[in-house]
């Protein structure tokens, strides 16, 4: 029998979890329709479930330094109306899911479910969000690209939570996303776009961009990004190509992801241009 | 009198609305069971074997050697069997049902059960034709000899899923011999005839009763039959009551839908421009089973010419059967594929022609009096250049056609022009349908309308009450209209192909006319009146000539939209449409379907997608297959014209299907015209506008 546990306080959480290998379970907008049943049924989990997504410790939006810290419970409805949340992160959460699935769906939840499609992720790739995960005793700090391994799998130990998100509250002068989905609102991303642009003396101090949903986790290239000053819109393009590498499935094509990717890059360095 | 299309509030908002309503899953029967279906795997396979685990007492296995009478479903083509028998012939279709208390045990026991199976070579292509229809109108042969110019066009559209309210779900009780049957559906009586069919028993012996019904669009046609016999045969095996509700998903992968068709054309145009003769051919894909696809062929064939009078005409089709889930009834029924076809078709002639679209069209558009394509005749006045003037007036039309040609922004406007012919095809209502309604005026003189027609969202409580007490010139609320019940009610026909209010209504309406004159206060009284079938129309099954349909509702759309240069993606910014229908019966009701009708047909040929790979459907739950959520509606202007029918009540025809027979159409037009290049297939996705704009 699959036991239930809500702790009340974060302590008493971490505690359970280090006692037992549990699911952890915030707001289940992902989980609840991964472990469908039959109606009628449980819900198919194997393991104990751990009830998170009401610690009110890990609910908070702050800024402190050149950072902003958000609970991992912080849902995205919160996210969508705080004023210290980045303009951009607040652009992907608008067009995320719909009012309903945002009041109760996390952000922590949306990087741990690591699904190629989650739409926070190329914004805090972009961001340089790291990601604080805590067990009993062993807190530690590890980049997003590094605890993202791949579709639904992330660097997590089995008696460790996400506790917070950190963000580089970079202020760019210019941003540009973009979501991709089947239809206007409600829909699972086929493409998504991040980026962002400052400027020194006229000439590009920091760019940055990200692609969601054309490979196994978010394409970005730190690489690519500080060699742009050097090159030419055809060459970057050329460059972002070989490593966007999407595939065809039941909502669209390789093709066209590839061609749409490279199309909304084409904006992104017009606009770039126009900002100059 | 107040004017009869003046709103009043509908019979099933309130307890829809508040949540209160029961819908079929809702519903708690005494010491019922539930049931689940173990499907076939296979595309097409022999099954060889099938072994079962152990079976718990109190748990039962229930297939095609339990159906006492024929393991058949009866829906026109009686080809589908009850629970299948040595060929499964797509994946997930039935095998056979457990059925038990506990559904975890259930779950257990299909887990264990292992089928095995020897692969046949399936086929998903339109190779195996299995039913062929052809009529003529004049004789068009010569005009492809003679040396006119031909032009010709090839047209594809998708599956549409109906993606209802509530999944389809259905109870079956088995009591002191008889079996009564309770469900979500749209024709009570189908599912009747099927059932006697299926328990081989006395037709007195079957009682089906409607569930509320949230939703149907053509989906609770035929299906439920299926699924009716299922739970008949179980509960009569197990002599206690057996539910079988679906899941969304289980629904989506094995339930009917839209077929896919490949529509061809032929047209020869004379000196003047004008097309002389044309030569149709439509292949629709049936699925695995048959069932109603022949009449859906009919009706595509019918709609071949569209709104235009083509005084040669050959009209071929085939259904064709493929190793996939059967496809079926879907709002309406064959005309969407064609009109979206010859809709486009006629702007490509035009366009190869290098003329004016609305000049061509409009030369070709049919009068009153004109000759249909199957060679009867439109009778009743025919006002689409009034509709069509007024919807251009309304959405500026021919100002912004010319600006969006002219220019390259991406913007396009698109007009489409169609009809719909009401009720059954051909003698279809006097030969197989035999409608019959009663009123029977109680005691405290309330009027309980008899009738086996179904409320599933579209308003025909509200609206066939409003007849009944407009005519007998008593307060609405004075007439009551129950969900059906078959022990209760005689059968007055399926709720579908637009036939509810004109042919239903209009029964209810000379019932009524009847009881008016012979009304005491205080008494009893039942009226009765029996389908007639008007004395003009003519009809030749054989060769499918005459009039195909009493009577024809029309409608005009404009959509104007705007496709991202990047992305692909199109907004549709407006809709307009105006349509005649007769008469609305309540206007608000009209525009909830004109509304809705419409957002489906733009979706159908735009967002919603579903294809299949190996024969399975790829789209399987609704995070997949998209319909329009709130952000993707247009807004819509909505004109309904007077333009009474002397035969329906009030003037009233068929409304139910038209809205969504235009948006296909009308949105793929204005694609076309914001980018340039021939829309010629759809749903017309991102994906394929990039590739039109791709392969220059
Ligand atoms: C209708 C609908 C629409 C949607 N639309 C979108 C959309 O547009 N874009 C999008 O990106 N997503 C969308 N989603 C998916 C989902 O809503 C988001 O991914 C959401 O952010 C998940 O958050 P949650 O709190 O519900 O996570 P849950 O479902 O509770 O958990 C998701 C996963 O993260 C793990 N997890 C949760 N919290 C932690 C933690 N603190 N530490 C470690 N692991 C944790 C869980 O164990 C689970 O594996 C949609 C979902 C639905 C049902």
């Amino acid at each position: 029998m699959v036991k239930s546990f809500i702790p009340g306080t974060y302590e008493e959480a971490l505690e359970l979890l280090d006692k037992n290998e549990m699911i952890l379970m915030a707001g289940g907008t992902d989980l609840m329709v991964k472990k469908r049943n039959w109606a009628g049924l449980s819900p198919l989990f194997d393991k104990d479930v751990l009830f998170i997504s009401e610690l009110r410790e890990l609910k908070y939006i702050r800024k402190s330094g050149g950072f902003i810290h958000i609970g991992a419970m912080t849902t995205l409805e919160d996210i969508l109306v705080h004023r210290e949340t980045p303009e951009i992160l607040r652009k992907a959460v608008l067009l995320m899911a719909s009012p309903g699935i945002r009041h109760i769906a996390t952000l922590g939840g949306n990087i741990g479910n690591a699904s190629p499609a989650g739409d926070s992720l190329p914004v805090l790739y972009i961001l340089d969000a790291k990601i604080v995960i805590d067990g009993k005793g062993t807190e530690r700090m590890v980049p997003i690209e590094e605890f993202i391994l791949g579709p639904g799998k992330v660097y997590l130990e089995s008696r460790e939570m996400i506790k917070e998100i950190v963000i580089n509250d970079v202020r760019f002068d210019m941003i540009h996303y973009e979501k991709i989905g089947g239809r206007k609102s409600d829909a699972i991303s086929k493409i998504s776009f991040a980026g962002g642009i400052s400027y020194k003396k006229g000439r590009i101090d920091e760019f940055r961009c990200a692609f969601g949903a054309v490979a196994p986790t978010v394409v970005r290239s730190r690489k690519l990004e500080a060699s742009v000053n050097g090159l030419g819109a055809e060459e970057i393009k050329k460059s972002y190509a070989e490593l966007i590498r999407p595939i065809d499935d039941q909502r669209s094509t390789a093709v066209y992801r590839k061609k749409v990717c490279m199309n909304i890059l084409d904006e992104f360095l017009d606009k770039a241009g126009e900002y100059k | 009198m107040s004017d009869i299309s003046r709103s009043i509030n509908k019979q099933d908002t309130n307890a829809k609305t508040s949540g209160s309503i029961e819908y079929i899953s809702d519903m708690k029967i005494e010491g019922a069971l539930h049931a689940r279906t173990l499907r076939s795997t296979m595309a097409r396979a022999r099954i060889t074997n099938i072994e079962f685990p152990e079976i718990p007492t109190g748990y039962y296995i229930v297939d095609r050697s339990d159906v006492p009478g024929m393991n058949r479903v009866k829906i026109i083509f009686d080809d589908m069997p009850v629970f299948a028998e040595e060929e499964v012939r797509h994946i997930g279709e039935p095998i056979l049902l457990v059925v038990g208390e506990d559904r975890a045990v259930i779950k257990e026991i299909i887990d264990g059960i292992k089928v095995e199976y020897e692969p046949l070579v399936p086929e998903f292509g339109y190779v195996n034709s299995v039913i062929h229809y052809d009529y003529e109108k004049g004789d068009g042969e010569k005009y492809f000899k003679d040396g006119s110019r031909i032009i010709t066009g090839e047209y594809k559209t998708g599956y549409q899923e109906h993606i209802y309210l509530e999944p389809q779900g259905i109870i079956g009780i088995f009591e002191d011999g008889k079996s009564t049957v309770i469900g979500s559906m749209q024709c009570p009586y189908y599912i009747k005839n099927a059932v006697v069919q299926a328990l081989g028993i006395e037709n007195d012996k079957v009682r089906i009763q409607q569930a509320a019904t949230g939703g149907a669009f053509g989906g609770k046609e035929e299906f439920p039959s299926l699924i009716g016999c299922q739970v008949a045969v179980a509960s009569m095996k197990i002599g206690r009551p057996v539910r079988l509700i679906y899941d969304r998903v289980e629904d989506i992968e094995s339930t009917t839908k839209r077929h896919p068709s490949l529509i061809k054309f032929k047209a020869a145009v004379d000196e003047d421009n004008n097309i002389r003769a044309m030569k149709v051919h439509v292949s629709l894909d049936s699925g695995a089973y048959i069932g109603l696809s022949g009449v859906v062929l009919q009706r595509a064939m019918i709609a071949a010419s569209g709104v235009y009078t083509i005084d040669n005409l050959s009209v071929s089709g085939d259904v064709f059967e493929t190793n996939t889930v059967p496809n079926g009834a879907f709002r309406g029924f064959g005309a969407p594929q064609m009109f979206f076809a010859i809709e486009m078709f006629i702007n490509h002639v035009a366009q190869e022609l290098g003329e004016d679209n609305l000049e061509f069209r409009s030369r070709h558009l049919a009068k009153q009096g004109e000759a249909t394509s199957t060679g009867g005749h439109f009778r009743d006045p025919i006002i689409m250049n009034k509709m069509i003037d007024k919807v251009m007036e309304m959405s500026d039309y021919k100002t912004k056609r010319k600006q969006y040609s002219a220019k390259d922004d991406f913007r396009g406007i698109g007009m489409s022009w169609y009809l719909h012919g009401c009720g059954f095809t051909g003698s279809g209502e006097q030969k197989h349908i035999k409608a019959v309604v009663r009123l029977r005026k109680e005691k405290d003189n309330t009027v309980t309308v008899l009738a086996a027609n179904t409320e599933m969202g579209q308003g025909a409580f509200t609206t066939l009450r409003k007849i009944a007490a407009g005519v007998l010139e008593i307060p609405v609320e004075r007439v009551i209209y129950n969900n059906p019940d078959t022990d209760l009610v005689p059968d007055s026909g399926p709720t579908v192909a637009s036939r509810t209010i004109m042919i239903v209504g209009g029964l209810i309406a000379r019932a009524a006319l009847k009881l008016k004159e012979q009304w005491v206060d205080g008494e009893e009284i039942l009226i009765e009146e029996r389908y007639k079938q008007p004395d003009y129309v003519e009809w030749d099954d054989e060769t499918l000539t005459g009039d195909a349909y009493p009577a024809y509702s029309w409608g005009v759309n404009v959509a104007e939209v705007e496709v991202d240069k990047a992305t692909y993606e199109v907004n549709i910014r407006n809709l307009w449409g105006v349509y005649d229908i007769g008469k609305a019966i309540d206007e608000r009701i009209i525009i909830g379907q004109i509304e809705g009708g419409l957002l489906q047909g733009v979706a159908y040929g735009t967002i919603e997608v579903m294809d299949t790979k190996d024969g399975r459907i790829r789209q399987r739950n609704v995070t997949d297959y998209i319909i329009p959520t709130a952000c993707d509606c247009a807004p819509v202007e909505t004109v309904i014209m007077d333009n009474p029918f002397p035969l329906g009540p009030y003037g009233a025809k068929g409304a139910g299907e038209l809205p969504l027979v235009g948006g296909a159409p009308a949105v793929a037009l204005a694609i076309e015209n914001a980018i340039g290049k021939k829309v010629m297939k759809i749903p017309a996705t991102p994906e394929y506008i990039m590739e039109l704009l791709e392969n220059d």
